[in-house]
């Protein structure tokens, strides 16, 4: 193994302070390794060495303390620490290719191949501006974008004679234009007539606004677009770099939704989150408050760079708003002139072409046509036929349909005679509608059993139980009551009938309130389980109101506890087996052993069952008789473990015996303990007797 | 029937404030000791106080007949028990301890703390009067051991709804008394409590030496003798001019149980026969005589004129009676 060798041990170092002469010798050389040999070292090049030479105390940062396997840090075998690097301040720039991950890292071939094809663009269609390199006019790249393929109205222009670049329409008879202008003949040619540009509205002018919008007043803009329509197709995506090129105007203050806090003009007095009505109070007394002067900082409008409004558009927009309509009429109030259609309309109109005297049209009005032309309408006004009539000519069978009158009675169709003055309204006849329409008496209880609402029949028979014994609502309402108990008997299925519906009341109203009571009588149903053994009803609250006598009644009486039957018994003198009740305690042993007795078994035996009586009780916690009966058991049989297997079957058969044991009668008319009859005197004289009694 | 000791003979007086407790002490009863609510207990000797006697006007001056003063208790003393070897003695108070004091020494050997509440009562019980039983205000009774030096009790008793007013030990069994109306009685032997329902809240408790019988005073002006057998009452013990409905008195059987003695609200002492409870005497505690007729009750319902406490000596025909006037007054046959 070989070890870090230690500074001082190293060639360069010890060489150079005595290198021996290479040719003479002289004396004995000492051993190199001699360590400290009392010439100055710095700090810096000293260095520990254990006992062994080798280097200790490496350095926080090369490996420190006696580093690595058995101090093997910097050495062949050993780990090689390098010069820490804080990578704190540059994270990425030590680090080529570092911890900075792509997606690429984890793509293999097939991946790759796929990312650098998806890098490919193509179109989908030919285009007609790829490769037309004349064609790169003006339209940018607007030929990119336009499909070569042809459109149905190109192409059934063009199956009717037209050509690419043509205008649509007859052919006009002009000169050709050639460079060399021969006016001479006029009537030279047939040309089809010129391409009339298709206007081309742009999206800003298409106006998607409401009724009574009124813009920014925008007029730079509006002349910004003419200058912009002028010049080539409306390209919208290409406006912006050309609006960016433009000089910027400024921009007027817009009005919209909210104003932010970003709107903010500077003023102080301006609250952007101010709610609510703007209420001026007049600070000072006695006179009124002069308009708002411009604060003294800010001149009025120097927060808006002077804007030029050209005369000339004014004007131009005035006569626009000024102008009429077609027909003589200012626009409506909201509307405005469109005024690029001005132009449209402006082309002038060509006279109808004048029929040439003596023309005749081949298609000529036959001479046989009747002179007495009837239209349909009049035609129909002369037949006295109506309806019914027509159907019966028209052979149609006539509906099974009945009139109104078929359904109305006598009176009521002289009445409707009387008032419409008609007397030739049908008979009326008063039949009963058909079968499935009856509305009356017989369908209406049956849409009304609908609106009664269902209510658990058990809960109904417990919320009434609970109205028999205790608390029901609707105290303060008797008839109301009533009608909730009625509604519950219904729906405990004591009743059948419907619930009851006053003269004046609603079916809505009469249907809510048996709503009411269903969700009342869920509300307030008996308590069960748990729940009810915690709560008690109230007693009424309402008393008879009877005057004077009120003010000494409290507001709520205590509600009596029931009674404890032993307090009773015991108030009423019956002491005895009424007013006792005994139960088990368990007293601790120390207890015990202080009283000297012996702790009670751990079931206390029932008391008073046999007629020894409690002294003897307490005295004996096992009664004698039972003991010598265990006693006398455990001798003749052994106890139970050590039984043999034959006196199991003995024992068994001796069971029977020993369970037999008899029943108390209990008499359930007689109270033994009640009706016992006092002890007699002497009995007292025997216990309290004085022994000078007799003196 | 033997007379009824009706003459006074003896005055004991010193007390600052009313006397709730009165014990003789045991064996011949020579000794009475006294607890009061000026928080003293005062050991006297009956026989050197005379009926005449008055208290001393100096505070430091000893009154005739007092042997020792035992001051520890930071409230009303409530209650004294000698033990049967009569070197000891249990005192309960207001300041809910219970005290355990040396005669001679007038030093407290144990102090017991633990209740809630103001200790009603504090007895001797078990064997070699090894236990304390206190009841309190607190409703608890609480057993507390003499012999060990233990801090807490033996065991705690808290079947009571209200404050136990009085407490008995009788041969194996804890008798507590409740303001709850109920007397309760635990028998350590079977593990069993018998609970007596009286129905009006229960002051006081003295059982026979027979320990079958019980006699308990309760808050309707009844004094009432139980069959402890099976809760019956043998007899109720009333007067017209008994009152006791609103204040803790004592009352105690006497005369070899012959007798039943007990104070009122309203100064008299009333003296029933246990077989007949026809009404023996009455007597007015700060007139220092027997009363005879029905008795004077106008206007003397005032604090002072309560008979809290009345002992009965059960080694001569001699009782004592303590009122809220501060005096004891020790009645007798002859002087």
């Amino acid at each position: 193994m070989a070890y870090k060798r230690p500074r001082a041990s190293s060639p360069s170092s010890s060489q150079k302070r005595s290198r021996p002469s290479k040719y003479i010798s002289l004396g004995t050389e000492l051993p190199e390794d001699d360590g400290d040999d009392g010439a100055f070292v710095p700090v810096w090049k000293q260095t520990v060495t254990d006992e062994r030479g080798r280097r200790r105390l490496h350095g926080a940062f090369t490996g420190g303390f006696s580093a690595g396997y058995f101090n093997t840090v910097g050495s062949k075998e050993g780990w090689a620490p390098k010069t820490f690097v804080s990578s704190r301040a540059n994270r990425n720039k030590d680090q080529p290719n570092g911890a900075a991950q792509r997606a690429e890292d984890f793509m293999d071939d097939e991946d790759l191949a796929q990312a650098a094809e998806t890098r490919q663009l193509e179109t989908a269609q030919n285009f007609a501006g790829i490769g037309e390199a004349g064609a790169m006019k003006d339209d940018g790249m607007f030929g990119l974008f336009l499909t070569q393929e042809e459109t149905m109205g190109v192409k059934i222009a063009q199956s009717m004679g037209w050509r690419r670049d043509q205008g649509i329409g007859r052919k006009v008879r002009r000169n050709a234009r050639l460079e060399d202008d021969a006016a001479g003949d006029s009537a030279a040619h047939l040309f089809a007539p010129d391409d009339a540009r298709v206007m081309t509205v742009p999206r800003e002018q298409v106006r998607r606004k409401g009724l009574g919008y009124l813009s920014e007043a925008r007029l730079g803009d509006i002349v910004e677009n003419e200058v912009e329509r002028a010049s080539g197709p409306d390209l919208h995506f290409l406006q912006g770099s050309k609006k960016a090129l433009a000089v910027r105007k400024p921009t007027v203050k817009k009005s919209s939704f909210g104003v932010g806090i970003l709107n903010d003009t500077g003023s102080d007095d301006e609250d952007p989150y101010e709610l609510g009505p703007k209420i001026t109070f007049n600070k000072t007394l006695g006179k009124d408050k002069k308009a708002k002067k411009p604060s003294k900082f800010a001149k009025a409008g120097a927060s808006d760079k002077p804007v030029f409004i050209s005369k000339k558009e004014t004007s131009k927009a005035l006569a626009i708003s000024s102008r009429r309509s077609m027909d003589g009429n200012p626009p409506l109030a909201g509307f405005t002139l469109a005024a690029e259609t001005a132009e449209l309309k402006s082309k002038s109109r060509y006279p109808a072409p004048k029929i040439p005297s003596g023309w005749k049209s081949s298609k000529g009005v036959s001479a046989a046509t009747p002179a007495n032309f009837q239209s349909v309408a009049d035609a129909a006004k002369v037949s006295t036929l109506d309806a019914k009539a027509r159907s019966t000519l028209l052979g149609e069978k006539p509906l099974p349909g009945k009139s109104i009158f078929d359904f109305i009675p006598k009176g009521a169709r002289d009445r409707l005679a009387d008032l419409s003055g008609k007397a030739d309204l049908p008979q009326g006849l008063g039949q009963s509608g058909p079968e499935g329409h009856l509305p009356a008496a017989s369908a209406q209880p049956k849409d009304l059993w609908s609106l009664v609402p269902a209510l658990d029949k058990v809960l109904a028979a417990g919320a009434l139980a609970k109205g028999a014994t205790g608390w029901m609502p609707y105290a303060e309402d008797f008839q109301k009551r009533t009608r909730y108990v009625s509604f519950l008997e219904l729906r405990a299925g004591l009743k059948d009938d419907l619930p009851e519906r006053s003269r004046g009341v609603s079916i809505s109203d009469w249907t809510k309130e048996l709503q009411e009571f269903a969700h009342a009588a869920e509300v307030f149903k008996p308590t069960t389980g748990i729940m009810a053994s915690r709560f008690t009803s109230s007693t009424t609250s309402t008393l008879p109101q009877n005057g004077g006598n009120e003010a000494n009644e409290n507001l709520r009486k205590p509600v009596a506890k029931p009674e404890d039957p032993a307090e009773s018994a015991a108030k009423l003198g019956m002491y005895g087996a009424m007013t006792r009740s005994s139960f088990p305690f368990h007293p601790s042993r120390l207890l015990c052993k202080r009283f000297n007795v012996q702790p009670p078994p751990d079931m206390p035996p029932a008391f008073n069952t046999s007629g020894t009586g409690f002294k003897a009780q307490t005295e004996e916690p096992v009664s004698k008789n039972a003991m010598e009966k265990m006693l006398h058991d455990v001798l003749t049989n052994g106890t139970a473990m050590q039984r043999p297997g034959w006196m199991g079957q003995a024992a068994e058969a001796a069971a029977p015996q020993s369970q037999s044991v008899e029943h108390a009668t209990v008499d359930v008319e007689k109270n033994e303990a009640l009706s016992n009859e006092r002890a007699p005197e002497d009995v007292f004289k025997a216990i309290f007797g004085d022994d000078d009694d007799d003196e | 029937m033997p007379a009824f000791p009706t003459i006074p003979i003896a005055k004991l007086s010193g007390h600052n404030g009313i006397v709730h407790a009165v014990a003789y002490s045991s064996g011949s009863q020579s000794y009475i000791l006294t607890g009061s609510s000026d928080r003293t207990i005062r050991l006297y000797n009956p026989k050197k106080a005379p009926p005449s006697s008055v208290a001393p006007a100096a505070s430091n001056v000893y009154p005739p007949g007092l042997v020792n003063k035992y001051s520890a208790h930071g409230y009303e003393v409530l209650s004294i028990h000698v033990n049967a070897d009569n070197d000891r003695f249990v005192s309960t108070g207001g300041d809910k301890t219970v005290f355990l004091w040396d005669v001679q020494t007038a030093q407290t050997i144990r102090r017991y703390s633990g209740h809630a509440g103001r200790v009603n009562r504090g007895v001797f019980g078990g064997d070699g009067d090894s236990i304390i039983a206190t009841g309190s205000f607190d409703g608890t009774v609480k057993i507390w051991d003499v012999k060990s030096k233990s801090h807490k009790p033996i065991m705690t008793l808290d079947d009571a709804k209200d404050s136990i007013t009085d407490v008995s030990v009788q041969d194996g069994e804890i008798i507590s008394a409740s303001v709850d109306g109920r007397v309760r009685s635990y028998d350590i032997r079977t593990g069993t409590c018998h609970v007596d329902v009286i129905g009006y809240p229960c002051t006081s408790l003295d059982v026979t030496k027979k320990g079958t019988e019980l006699l308990v005073s309760s808050l309707d002006s009844t004094i009432r003798l139980m069959d402890r057998a099976n809760g019956d009452m043998l007899k109720a013990y009333t007067d017209e001019a008994f009152l006791n409905k609103d204040l803790r008195v004592r009352s105690t059987l006497g005369l070899n149980d012959s007798v039943v003695l007990s104070g009122s609200d309203n100064g008299m002492i009333f003296v029933w026969d246990i077989m007949g409870g026809e009404c023996l005497h009455r007597f007015k505690h700060s007139e220092m005589r027997e009363v005879q007729g029905k008795g004077t009750t106008a206007g003397q319902t005032g604090k002072k004129d309560v008979v809290s406490a009345v002992a009965f000596c059960t080694a001569r025909r001699e009782w004592a009676s303590a009122g809220g006037d501060g005096s004891v007054v020790v009645w007798g046959v002859e002087r």
